[in-house]
């Protein structure tokens, strides 16, 4: 089964061999290849070469080719605060000293709307058969806050007709860049929209109902999926955020995915969610990554679920984290057996360490989580075989998966904390990226 | 006679133009300013705090109401003058460097201010330095630090750094908070204090304020 048939069947409400998993890959897919949040966020081909690699590394059944809310703003006049290593920002208001409506939607060929087709128009042939392609939409209500400011907040208690107006508006431009996302190859539209956390359910009623309904009945109507994405404590809307009739629901961590569950359940409406973003994916270690996604997959049923972080993914989360999560989703009973035994602090090496200082040749190890199951640990084996067999001198070559208590033992004792990683004559060379053939054998060759 | 509930009633329902008369009208009765302050405005604000903490209501009225609070203000600022009634605290807040989100620090002021302390609003994109030289000017009791990315909440430490450095540490404490950060967050900077939430934040800030005086 491809991933974007599990994603699909998971709209579905049909049970798959393995959950879906749906990396929110925004400018954390540059870290992957060295580009700046900028970059990959305005370079077509950068936005591209990124994406494959988190297609390579994490094996996503569904990815987003952008994540990136401030591309209409910026389009419609708003201008941006750029940064190294997070999305833009918006930095200014244009409706923030006049109650205006605006008039103009949006063309294909306006701004980073045009970098953003044409990289998913270059992404569909080369992995949008196998994975489902997730276009990132700004929600009408963020965007009419990125126009007119948290003024809107006051907005909706004291000019009620303006926020309808201007939401009509923002709508109608959510509308066209949905219908160019699918045009031009996106599976499902991720309609995003932060501030609904931040309103109450009457509010929603009286102002989102209409217009996200309308979104995603426009979205439907053009046979592609919808997903709407929330960040914050949103726990009082997600009933009323079903009754818009999105395909999914995503939430992060300030809700509890079980909860929320109970209600998108009863809504046959996918739920996805909510890995925490700092405190794991950012700032744990891989089991702390591997226990919560285990522990999480615990907590709710499986139907119509989908594994994600909580939110768009920090540029510097660790990439071994991610690898660890893709392998607790999808390899969800060997990454429980790593948790238990990482777990046993008793567990110690019994054998002996190479006598690393008197080798006769170079000794390649290659510390995996598993190289069968985890498609980074698979590459980063292979790229150790390539790179060994072209050497035409013997060297030694040692794989060391995380699955046996010898091997977690003697990961300790060397001090490993990150898989897959290649040390070369007990020293780390590398860890979590996979290193190009003539780096590694230069590499080797310093030791010999 | 005006009845302070009422006015606390009116402030959380954000109907400033309302509250400004009702204020003027409890100062024309001779209540006292600190009774119209405790009573009727904080009391009114306390509430509010109370209820978005348990997210009864959102952004949309805890705004209104703090205009409502405002309106209030403007009417009693010049007799608390008169009065020497003093400010709980003095905070200065702002969201850090390289970080332009406003909502929650516009939020934790005016819950702040709802406690009774004065707020120095700094905006966004805060340099340390700024934070320092306004906690100096305004004498300030607290530095309090926003930050939505995971990428600015790292300036939290550059500002712990600065008012050690300026040898501050001593009498002003640095709170934390916003999206991304995290207690163990605070620990690992530093910092004096972290709250989760607005009205949080500004109980924490007072009780800070006290400790500090």
């Amino acid at each position: 089964m491809t991933g974007k048939e599990r994603v699909f069947r998971t709209f579905e409400g049909e049970l798959t061999d393995s959950l879906p998993w749906v990396p929110f890959t925004g400018v954390h897919a540059g870290k992957l290849l060295d580009y700046d949040a900028k970059e990959v966020s305005t370079d077509a081909d950068k936005i591209v070469a990124a994406a494959l690699e988190v297609n390579r590394l994490y094996k996503p059944d569904g990815q987003p080719v952008m994540f990136d809310l401030q591309i209409e703003a910026e389009v419609l006049g708003c201008e941006l605060l750029w940064s190294e290593d997070s999305p833009p920002t918006v930095k200014t208001h244009p409706l923030a000293q006049e109650n205006e409506i605006p008039t103009y939607i949006p063309k294909r060929s306006d701004g980073r709307i045009a970098t953003h087709l044409k990289a998913i128009e270059t992404l569909k042939p080369l992995i949008g058969d196998t994975t489902a392609l997730y276009g990132i939409c700004c929600g009408p209500f963020t965007l009419a806050s990125h126009l007119r400011g948290t003024d809107i907040f006051m907005d909706m208690i004291l000019d009620e007709e303006y926020v309808h107006s201007l939401l009509t508006y923002t709508n109608e431009v959510a509308k066209a860049v949905a219908s160019y996302l699918i045009e031009s190859g996106i599976d499902v539209v991720a309609v995003v929209d932060p501030l609904i956390s931040q309103i109450s359910p009457s509010h929603f009623n009286q102002f989102m109902s209409s217009p996200f309904s309308d979104l995603f009945s426009h979205i439907r109507e053009q046979k592609a999926k919808s997903s709407f994405f929330v960040c914050g404590n949103a726990t009082m809307n997600i009933e009323p955020m079903c009754n818009t009739r999105p395909d999914g629901i995503s939430v992060d961590e300030n809700v509890s995915l079980a909860e929320a569950k109970k209600i998108t359940d009863r809504y046959e409406i996918t739920l996805g969610g909510n890995i925490p973003l700092t405190t794991v994916m950012l700032l744990g270690s891989q089991p702390d990554n591997m226990k919560t996604v285990v522990d999480l997959l615990d907590t709710v049923s499986h139907k119509h679920l989908i594994v994600s972080p909580g939110c768009d993914m920090p540029y510097d989360t660790p990439i071994e984290n991610t690898i660890a999560v893709e392998h607790a989703v999808h390899e969800t009973e060997s990454a429980r057996s790593m948790v238990k035994n990482y777990e046993k602090t008793e567990t110690e090496f019994t054998g002996t360490l190479p006598d690393y200082e008197h080798l006769e040749r170079p000794l390649v190890e290659v510390f995996t989580l598993d190289s069968t199951t985890c498609a980074a640990c698979t590459y980063m084996l292979a790229a150790a075989q390539d790179a060994v067999s072209s050497i035409k001198e013997s060297v030694d070559l040692v794989e060391y998966p995380y699955t046996t208590m010898e091997n977690i033992g003697r990961c300790r004792k060397m001090g490993v904390t990150k898989l897959p990683s290649i040390y070369i004559n007990g020293k780390i060379a590398f860890s979590s990226v996979i290193p190009a053939r003539e780096e590694l054998v230069k590499r080797i060759r310093e030791v010999m | 006679m005006v009845d302070m509930n009422a006015l606390s009633e009116l402030l959380q329902r954000g109907k400033a133009k309302d509250v400004k008369e009702m204020t003027q009208q409890a100062v024309d009765e001779g209540i006292s300013v600190q009774t119209i302050l405790d009573d009727g405005l904080l009391s009114g604000m306390n509430v509010i705090g109370v209820k978005f903490k348990n997210n009864e209501i959102f952004v949309p009225e805890v705004l209104i109401a703090a205009r409502a609070m405002n309106a209030g203000m403007e009417v009693i600022k010049p007799l608390l003058i008169d009065n020497n009634i003093e400010s709980r605290g003095v905070v200065v807040i702002g969201t850090v460097k390289g970080d332009l989100h406003d909502i929650g620090k516009n939020l934790v002021g005016m819950m702040m201010r709802g406690k009774g302390l004065t707020v120095i609003d700094l905006g966004t994109d805060v340099a340390p330095q700024t934070f320092i030289e306004s906690a100096i000017s305004n004498k300030a009791d607290i530095i309090a630090c926003s930050a939505l990315l995971t990428t600015t909440m790292k300036e939290m430490g550059n500002v712990v750094k600065a008012v050690k450095d300026a040898r501050l540490d001593e009498s002003v404490k640095v709170m934390i908070g916003g999206a991304p950060v995290t207690e163990s967050f605070k620990d690992m900077i530093q910092a004096d204090a972290y709250s989760s939430d607005a009205a949080s934040a500004a109980e924490i800030a007072l009780q800070l304020c006290r400790k500090v005086s």
